[in-house]
């Protein structure tokens, strides 16, 4: 008699090769029909030794059913491919699905978010601090002495106050009676952070901030900052340079050019105004980078011995590096926003886009 | 502040480069060129001097320096050779007197006689105009010419004016004034310091001349001011004046002593050029504390530390050199006294960097210790819980951290008031994150489709006075506006959820008790609020707002808002959780149906429910709420799934009826409570 396996086989083969319902009949029919090749087998089994009966029983059996799903799974294909043909009452697929409501996240919260993800992959870590802040982390301790002219570089708006502290629950520092302000900037975390932090260390600050300055398209009152800071022992402008390339590069997912050029800013020595080449028009010139083929997107500098001074670090045994650069500007540039003041609008048609 | 491209050319014999190049190597050596545009011949360039740099920087001779740095061309002295007419001596004219060193540390002056005042010639008005000044007459505009080629301010008094032949410096008193050039009195106090004479003030030190020793078409004689002023005292005064002006701008930045004397030959020189007259021979100058340069030791190895390139001593020298500072052969440095922004090696890695060139610096990936960065749980949560409001549809906003005059003195707490409120609409620090959200929702529920349900949240910092001082806190707030009877509900699931996606289990809704402090006790509609609480701590509130939001068909529509502290609620998050066994044994239902009194609280028959044969209940889920006419007056019928289920077993028939019978026996325990119907 023919090996079991064999007959599976041939049968697989045939089947395989059956082009439509009638040919598929035709296997049925030589192995499981009647009179077909497995069925005799399974007639046949009286006749065998008792001790063979079982295996023989149990293989062909099972082969029996394998066959019969195969020839079920082939016909219904065939089936499916003259259906095709024929034409039936079709599910107006135009129709729209039912709306599941589900609400939108802020851009710049989303932007806030990719850029804490991509500097937490760079291994920094991210860290809050108060938006009320006092004029010692917000000025002098950045280098910026009262009633110097660097100081008109952050128009302020000021707390009134009858001699009274902050209370922030995330800072243990007790602060001496200062005048109190709304932080102009997110450089007063880098002095609070390097208070209780010893080096080496790399954080990355976002934050809303807040500046007394007319609005238009481009200046809002308040609006978003995400501070950068790394210390270490031989931290350099170099560093600073292949950090700030990586985070463009990763932030507009393509190969973008950066440049320093000279800037100012009193907590940070040598300073600079980090440039990215115009993600739109790559440095030809267009409406987006004002024809100058480039876009200003951070400042930045390395830390100056003042402010380690100012943390109570010795600037002797620490170099490092700070940046700043605005979210909102991001976001702006991400999603094509012509006017900053859209994202503090509230309006859900243009929340709802996103 | 605007330069003219000639007279930055006119510093050099060799050609600078092209109009436009020079901007760009302005830009990418020095200080950024906001804008070069034709005027006339001439281009003006717009450059953002930095206030660092405001002692050497705003003048043409100092970006002429700058340009000489990085073309490597040789710049010519800015020094002129006066010619004295020694008939005559200044001091048989003029005495000053300086009431205050500190608050003059140079006086110097000069007297030129017979001049003839008139138009100033083409090249100087043309100068001028470029760098956006208007020409008044030959001597004013030559102070002003000189001012804008070296930097420091200058003026020229009619000495024909000063009375008693003498000027003193002081400070003013209470109750003087001035009438200024630019034709308004101004009235002074000793913050600020005058030039006066024996009589009357002549002009306020630093910052504006008066109309009472003005030049005019009669003066024939001129005495001649180049001084230097404190920058603070400078500041303060102009600050206190709200009079801002080209010269005070230079004061406040410091000037440098040492330059005065130049300046002033050169206006000499140029005042006798232009008006004629002769410059009467000797000069005043009180000068007792001589500024000197600044020695530092040069330190190659921090430079190229700092900057991460190798430049080498040569050219470090080289650039220093070019920028006018002195090295010797032990590498001393000699800072002089029109860089007072010099100060150590740092600054000597941004002078050596920019001018060689920052294009030149490679990206070098720091060498660090592998430290992983640290989780910060509150800003997962923060996202973690964003992402779960937006879920359940609720849309982010920003608001703006101030809320207007109005909706803020109609608040009950203590505001925190700003010393320059922006406007009306931003006047105070925002004391929560309601007050905007619900103009929010009125502004949004006037241009959108008046079926749509708002649903809006944030999370923000709030601000308000404390007895301790101002504090500032993160909210998490909420708000639903629109068509829906349920929304106190809709809400309240919504905490629900919340709260067991962030791992807290030990928290329930309380009864309304306001907190005085907070002042929001009347945003709150009576009976329709709650609290929140974890464990017994009071976290936030929950319910209907006191003031409704109209829509685009003038309908009002009821808003409910959450309002939870996000810093007391991240401190509970906890996203660590242990998987229980699924028991092997089957659950059983049954139902419960109870008409009970009006007022009776679902959370009292769960209670009770709960009590008895909690061991084997899994879960009591309220399916049916009905208030209606066919039940007896007054009352409401509840009804409730009772899943039973044990770990260990199959709890049989027998054992759960005979627990639905306690569960009925301690529910009809309650007076007015009547079980209707089991299965």
């Amino acid at each position: 008699m023919e090996n079991l396996e064999n007959i599976k086989n041939r049968a697989e083969k045939e089947l395989v090769s059956a082009q439509n319902s009638e040919e598929i009949k035709k296997v049925f029919r030589k192995y499981l029909g009647k009179d077909g090749e497995i069925t005799r087998i399974l007639r046949s089994l009286k006749d065998i030794q008792e001790q063979k009966r079982k295996a023989v029983g149990k293989s062909a059996n099972q082969i029996k059913q394998e066959l019969e799903q195969k020839i079920e799974i082939k016909k219904k294909a065939i089936s499916a491919v003259i259906e095709k043909g024929k034409s039936k009452k079709q599910m107006d697929i135009s129709r729209p699905g039912h709306k599941i409501s589900i609400g939108h996240i802020h851009p710049i919260t989303k932007v806030k978010k990719e850029v804490e993800d991509i500097f937490e992959r760079l291994g920094f870590s991210v860290v809050e601090g108060p938006e009320v802040e006092t004029e010692w982390y917000n000025f002098d301790a950045l280098n910026i002495p009262a009633n110097h002219p660097a100081r008109d570089m952050w128009d302020t708006f000021w707390l009134r106050q009858n001699e009274s502290k902050v209370q922030n629950p995330k800072s243990k520092i007790n602060t001496k009676s200062q005048r109190l302000l709304l932080r102009t900037h997110t450089s007063p975390v880098q002095v609070r952070y390097m208070e209780k932090h010893n080096p080496p260390l790399r954080i990355i600050v976002p934050g809303r901030t807040f500046r007394y300055e007319a609005t238009d398209a481009s200046h809002e009152i308040n609006f978003y900052q995400a501070e950068g800071l790394m210390v270490d022992k031989e931290i350099s402008a170099a560093n600073l340079k292949a950090i700030m390339e990586k985070f463009f590069e990763m932030f507009f997912k393509q190969n973008v050019g950066i440049r320093l050029r000279p800037s100012f800013f009193p907590f940070t020595e040598p300073s600079f105004e980090v440039d990215v080449q115009c993600v739109v028009c790559k440095g030809k010139g267009c409406s987006v980078c004002s024809k100058r083929g480039w876009l200003e997107m951070a400042g930045a500098g390395m830390v100056h011995p003042q402010v380690f001074k100012s943390a109570g670090l010795n600037p002797r045994e620490w170099q490092g590096f700070a940046f700043g650069m605005g979210l909102d500007r991001l976001a702006m540039m991400k999603y094509k926003i012509d006017d900053i003041r859209l994202l503090y609008k509230g309006d859900l048609r243009f929340l709802e886009q996103f | 502040m605007l330069f003219s491209y000639d007279w930055l050319q006119s510093f050099f014999k060799d050609k600078l480069p092209a109009p436009k190049k020079l901007a760009e190597l302005l830009t990418l050596r020095s200080f950024e060129v906001e804008e070069v545009k034709r005027a006339g011949k001439d281009w003006a360039l717009d450059i953002n001097v930095t206030p660092d740099r405001g002692t050497d920087c705003l003048s043409h001779f100092g970006i002429s320096r700058e340009c000489s740095a990085f073309t490597k061309l040789k710049i010519k002295s800015p020094k002129s050779k006066v010619k004295e007419n020694n008939k005559d001596n200044i001091k048989d004219f003029i005495q000053v007197e300086i009431k205050n060193n500190n608050d003059c540390p140079r006086y110097m002056g000069r007297i030129i006689s017979g001049v003839k005042i008139g138009v100033s010639p083409k090249r100087i008005r043309e100068r001028l105009r470029t760098c956006g000044l208007e020409p008044i007459n030959n001597v004013v505009d030559a102070a002003n010419y000189v001012m804008l080629e070296l930097g420091q301010p200058l003026h020229a008094f009619d000495l024909g004016k000063i009375s008693g032949k003498k000027i003193v410096v002081r400070r003013a008193k209470a109750g003087e004034s001035i009438d200024a050039l630019d034709d308004k009195k101004y009235k002074l106090d000793k913050k600020n310091l005058v030039i006066a004479d024996s009589k009357k003030i002549l002009a306020i030190a630093g910052i504006k001349g008066g109309k009472s020793a003005a030049i005019d078409e009669n003066t024939k004689d001129i005495f001649i001011e180049s001084a230097n002023f404190e920058p603070v005292m400078v500041r303060l005064s102009s600050q206190g004046l709200k009079l801002k002006t080209d010269a005070s701008v230079r004061f406040e930045h410091g000037a440098d002593p040492n330059f005065a004397e130049t300046a002033l030959d050169s206006l000499a020189v140029l005042i006798e050029e232009v008006a004629g007259g002769k410059i009467i021979e000797g000069k005043i100058d009180i000068y007792p504390k001589k500024l000197l340069p600044k020695k530092l030791k040069l330190d190659l190895e921090k430079i190229e530390s700092i900057l991460g390139i190798k430049i080498g001593q040569k050219e470090v020298i080289r650039i220093l050199n070019f920028l006018g500072l002195e090295t010797k052969a032990d590498l001393t440095v000699a800072v002089p006294t029109w860089r007072p922004d010099l100060a150590g090696n740092e600054d000597f890695a941004e002078e050596t960097g920019r001018i060689y060139g920052y294009e030149k610096l490679k990206s070098v990936y720091p060498r660090l210790a592998l430290i992983p960065a640290k989780k910060n749980d509150d800003i997962l949560w923060e996202e973690k819980i964003k992402d779960f409001l937006k879920e359940a549809g609720f849309s982010e906003t920003y608001g703006y951290s101030f809320i207007s005059k109005r909706a803020g003195d109609a608040m009950e707490g203590k505001l925190v008031e700003l010393e320059n409120p922006f406007s009306e609409q931003f006047y105070y620090l925002r004391p929560n994150l309601l007050l905007n959200l619900y103009e929010n929702a009125q502004y949004n529920s006037r241009n959108l489709n008046p079926e749509k349900m708002i649903k809006i949240f944030e999370i923000g910092n709030v601000f308000n006075k404390r007895k301790e001082g101002i504090m500032e806190k993160k909210m998490l707030s909420a708000i639903m506006a629109g068509e829906n009877e349920e929304s106190f509900y809709v809400l309240k699931g919504v905490v629900d959820s919340l709260f067991e996606k962030a791992g807290i289990s030990d928290y329930y809704f309380d009864d309304y008790q306001a907190t005085p402090e907070d002042g929001e006790s009347n945003l709150w509609e009576a009976g329709e609020r709650a609290e929140i609480k974890i464990g017994d701590r009071e976290v936030g509130f929950l319910g209907k707002l006191n003031f409704p939001v109209f829509n685009k068909d003038r309908q009002t529509r009821e808003v409910y808002a959450l309002n939870i502290d996000f810093d007391a609620l991240v401190r509970e998050c906890n996203d660590e959780s242990e998987y229980e066994p699924i028991s092997k044994f089957p659950a059983a239902v049954r139902d419960v149906a109870l008409l009970v009194p009006g007022e009776t609280r679902v959370g009292e028959v769960l209670d009770v429910i709960n009590a008895g044969e909690s061991r084997h209940i899994r879960d009591v889920d309220l399916f049916d709420l009905y208030e209606g006419p066919e039940l007896p007056e007054g009352k409401k019928n509840l009804a409730f799934h009772i899943i039973f289920q044990a770990k260990d077993r199959t709890l049989t028939g027998r054992e759960i009826d005979s627990m639905m019978a306690k569960i009925i026996q301690q529910l009809e325990d309650n007076s007015g409570w009547e079980v209707r119907k089991t299965n």
